[in-house]
């Protein structure tokens, strides 16, 4: 034997032996251990086991037939709170049916067990904020200023539920003065007694428009007067109490403390802390009017008074606004038909320097205003007018007035077009401006109470 | 003196509770009327129901009046479609409420739509298909066969508030699935010839209806659900009619009278105007008469008459 038969008659045994090895491993079917009754024993457990499954086939034959005769609808009771899934259907709970409907529903969703499961899943994110962004962009031109691609606006909404007591919600605003928060409130959701209570930072309640961030506005600018006044929107780090009197009619009274109200509201700085005297003190009272379904009238009163003014040689301050707004909304044609008329009429008391840094202060009462109409002649094409008249705050001599023609164009419920023009009549100047403006919302969106 | 005080204070506070001894009515505010009518037949005197809309508005633009809220604040229920049916009024409303019960997911909030099956819905949530709604087309209300869905959810909601009665809203219930069983009996027979008739709706409003009697939703005026149509659309729209011959279109009342006449005219179908809700129509005084109005002018056009 050389070398090589030595080897392959060793593989050859090998071999033998991992069969030998394979067969003892390999789980092979229970063999008769030579007896024919134990054979027969397991053929008769055999057939009774396929009687059974044929007679329970036979059961649920019997029960599709029964159900496939009638239209779906109706199992036990869902809890009361949470809402109940949706059935997949069965037969109204006749006596006789009910028990098999029960049945049939376990097994059905046995079946499916896995595949529910699978679509089960948790995401981490599931409790995130609802979250909406909004771009507004204006392209203006004035016969003073010559023409820019103004870029007004890329805010981010976001909002949730914080427990059973109370929400919060924040709005960031990046524009090319840099990123602000330009909201951020807790709002109580649970109080007794019809009672609000809203902190942190948010537009205070005062009058109408100044409640509106600049893309909800109906026309391109905020009016002269609430950006003088008020200083642009009502912005106030501050805490606000309102209250729906429980009454018939709609009356809803607010009381607020704030640092200041206004978000260019230069007289007072927020971040110096001050005497109780030094805050500004808001009361509103608004309430609302139906006339025949369709017409409605809508009157509000605010005051925000300021005990002293931190820069004004703590003298006093006072502005008062009235605000009504008309409207006309056919029930059948809601969204293609409608007419606004809106006002706002604002009364600063206030000592102001008569020059810069004389610090001589004199008595001011200065008047201003807005009125709108715009009407809805479809539903993408709503044309406007606005006309502003303006006391200086400083020099109620000096008044300025604005008439702007305006049309905005819907291409859906969440972009939209405007084109405007405005002349100016002021002290000693005129101006002419054309602004087109371009505005777009993505993610959530809500239709809020106070927007409306 | 004393015993008089006493006897005074006595008479006082028995003048306190004058409505406590004597069952309270639960207070429900149904969204559109054809739940206000079905809460009614349930309920039947047990409960006070009003409705927010009038029934000739269209849901997803039903004006928020401050009143409303008012009506909310005393709310002790509220019966609602769902399915975002309401997206553009109620969540404000119910906010504006003040009122803990009848938020989302409190005994107080009946949403009619939990055993109602969904048609439409989306695959896919983005924008571009429009004013899509994430669970699917609300407008079941216009199916008949839906009935006796937003009848149990209704009986299960007010039983929740008011087990005493829960016998008495079960038994009205039936009693009205009865009735409204007879009644779609008749209309299935009456409705004989819309079957395979194809239609354009301006909004998808009748997907519901259309599937019940066997009719096909050809396409809409609108570009995408809640957008309105640019004018390739319609003409667009109008080519596709006339090739596959269809015959109706539906103006669902709320929406703008010449267009669809336009789109009927050139396509050479017949124009009818059909509300959306009850009360839509003077005819349709309650849900029975809403659903019988609809079938009856549907058929009466279909059938050339």
């Amino acid at each position: 034997m050389n070398d090589a038969m030595v080897v392959q008659v060793s593989m050859r045994r090998l071999g033998a032996f991992a069969l030998a090895l394979c067969l003892i491993g390999v789980p092979v079917p229970a063999r008769p251990q030579g007896s024919e009754e134990q054979l027969r024993r397991e053929l008769d457990a055999v057939k009774e086991q396929l009687r059974r499954v044929e007679q329970q086939m036979k059961q649920q034959d019997e029960l599709i037939r029964r159900l496939s005769g009638e239209r779906p609808a109706a199992p036990a009771a869902p809890p009361a709170v949470t809402a109940p899934a949706r059935p997949p259907g069965g037969p109204p709970p006749t006596a006789g049916t009910t028990v098999d409907v029960e049945e049939l529903k376990r097994i059905i969703l046995g079946e499916i067990q896995p595949q529910l499961a699978a679509s089960n899943k948790t995401f981490p994110s599931q409790f995130n904020p609802a979250i909406g962004f909004i771009v507004d962009t204006v392209f203006s031109h004035t016969r003073q200023n010559k023409s820019n691609f103004e870029f007004r606006s890329a805010e981010i909404g976001i909002s949730a539920a914080i427990d059973p007591f109370a929400r919060a919600y924040g709005i960031i605003n990046g524009t090319p003065d840099g990123v602000e928060v330009e909201e951020a409130a807790i709002v109580t959701t649970s109080l007794p007694w019809n009672l609000t209570v809203k902190g942190g930072r948010f537009f205070a309640d005062f009058g109408r428009l100044s409640t509106f961030h600049d893309h909800d506005l109906p026309f391109v600018n905020r009016p002269l007067v609430l950006d003088q006044y008020v200083g642009g929107e009502s912005q106030a780090d501050g805490v606000e109490v309102n209250w729906l009197a429980p009454i018939d009619h709609y009356l809803s009274l607010t009381a607020g403390m704030y640092n200041k109200i206004g978000a260019e509201n230069d007289r007072v700085d927020n971040g110096v802390s001050r005497d109780l005297s030094e805050f500004t003190y808001l009361l509103r009272a608004a309430t609302s009017f139906s006339f025949h379904d369709e017409h409605s009238l809508d009157v509000g009163v605010s005051d925000a008074f300021t005990p002293e003014v931190r820069i004004a040689n703590k003298k006093s301050r006072n502005l008062a606004g009235l605000d009504f707004t008309y409207r006309y909304t056919p029930l059948a044609s809601a969204g293609y038909r409608g007419f606004v008329w809106g006002n706002e009429l604002l009364f600063n008391r206030e000592s102001r320097e008569v020059g810069p840094d004389t610090g001589d202060f004199k008595r001011r009462n200065a008047f201003g205003m807005y009125s709108y109409v715009e009407a809805r002649l479809s539903r993408r094409f709503y044309p406007g007018f606005l006309f502003e008249y303006v006391e200086d705050i400083d020099g109620p001599s000096r008044t300025i007035k604005q008439y702007s023609p305006y049309i905005t164009f819907w291409p859906s419920e969440f972009q939209r077009l405007r084109l405007q023009y405005t002349h100016t009549d002021g002290p000693g100047r005129s101006d002419d401006g054309f602004f087109l403006q371009w505005t777009a919302i993505i993610g959530s969106h809500v239709h809020s109470f106070r927007d409306r | 003196m004393m015993r008089r005080l006493l006897l005074l204070l006595v008479g006082l506070v028995a003048l306190l509770p004058s409505d406590a001894g004597a069952a309270k009515k639960l207070r429900v505010v149904a969204t559109i009327p054809d739940l206000a009518d079905i809460t009614k037949q349930v309920a039947g005197d047990l409960v006070d129901v009003s409705s927010i809309a009038t029934g000739v508005e269209d849901i997803h633009a039903v004006p928020m009046k401050p009143s409303f809220a008012v009506v909310l604040n005393r709310a002790d229920a509220i019966v609602l479609m769902g399915l975002e049916a309401e997206h553009a009024f109620l969540p404000a409303l119910l906010e504006a409420s003040r009122n803990p019960r009848i938020q989302r997911d409190t005994p107080g909030y009946i949403d009619a739509s939990v055993y109602v099956r969904p048609l439409e819905v989306p695959t896919r949530l983005d924008r571009s298909l429009g004013d899509i709604h994430p669970m699917g087309n609300p407008h079941y209300n216009l199916d008949p066969g839906n009935g006796k869905n937003i009848v149990r959810a209704i009986v299960e909601g007010l039983s929740r508030l008011d087990a005493g009665n829960a016998g008495t809203f079960k038994k009205n219930g039936d009693a009205y699935v009865a009735k409204l069983e007879e009644a779609m009996a008749r209309w299935q027979q009456q409705a004989a010839p819309l079957k395979g008739k194809k239609f354009v709706t301006y909004h998808p409003d009748f997907i519901y209806f259309a599937e019940r009697f066997g009719m096909v939703q050809f396409g809409t005026i609108e570009i995408r659900p809640g957008v309105d149509p640019t004018p390739a659309h319609v003409a667009d729209l109008i080519e596709k009619m006339r090739q596959a011959k269809v015959e109706l279109v539906i103006r669902e009342l709320h929406y703008p009278a010449s267009l669809a006449a336009t789109v009927a005219q050139s396509a050479g179908a017949r124009l009818v105007e059909l509300p959306a809700m009850t009360r839509g129509v003077p005819e349709a005084k309650d849900y029975i008469s809403f659903v019988d109005y609809n079938v009856r002018t549907l058929v009466k056009a279909a059938t050339g008459g």
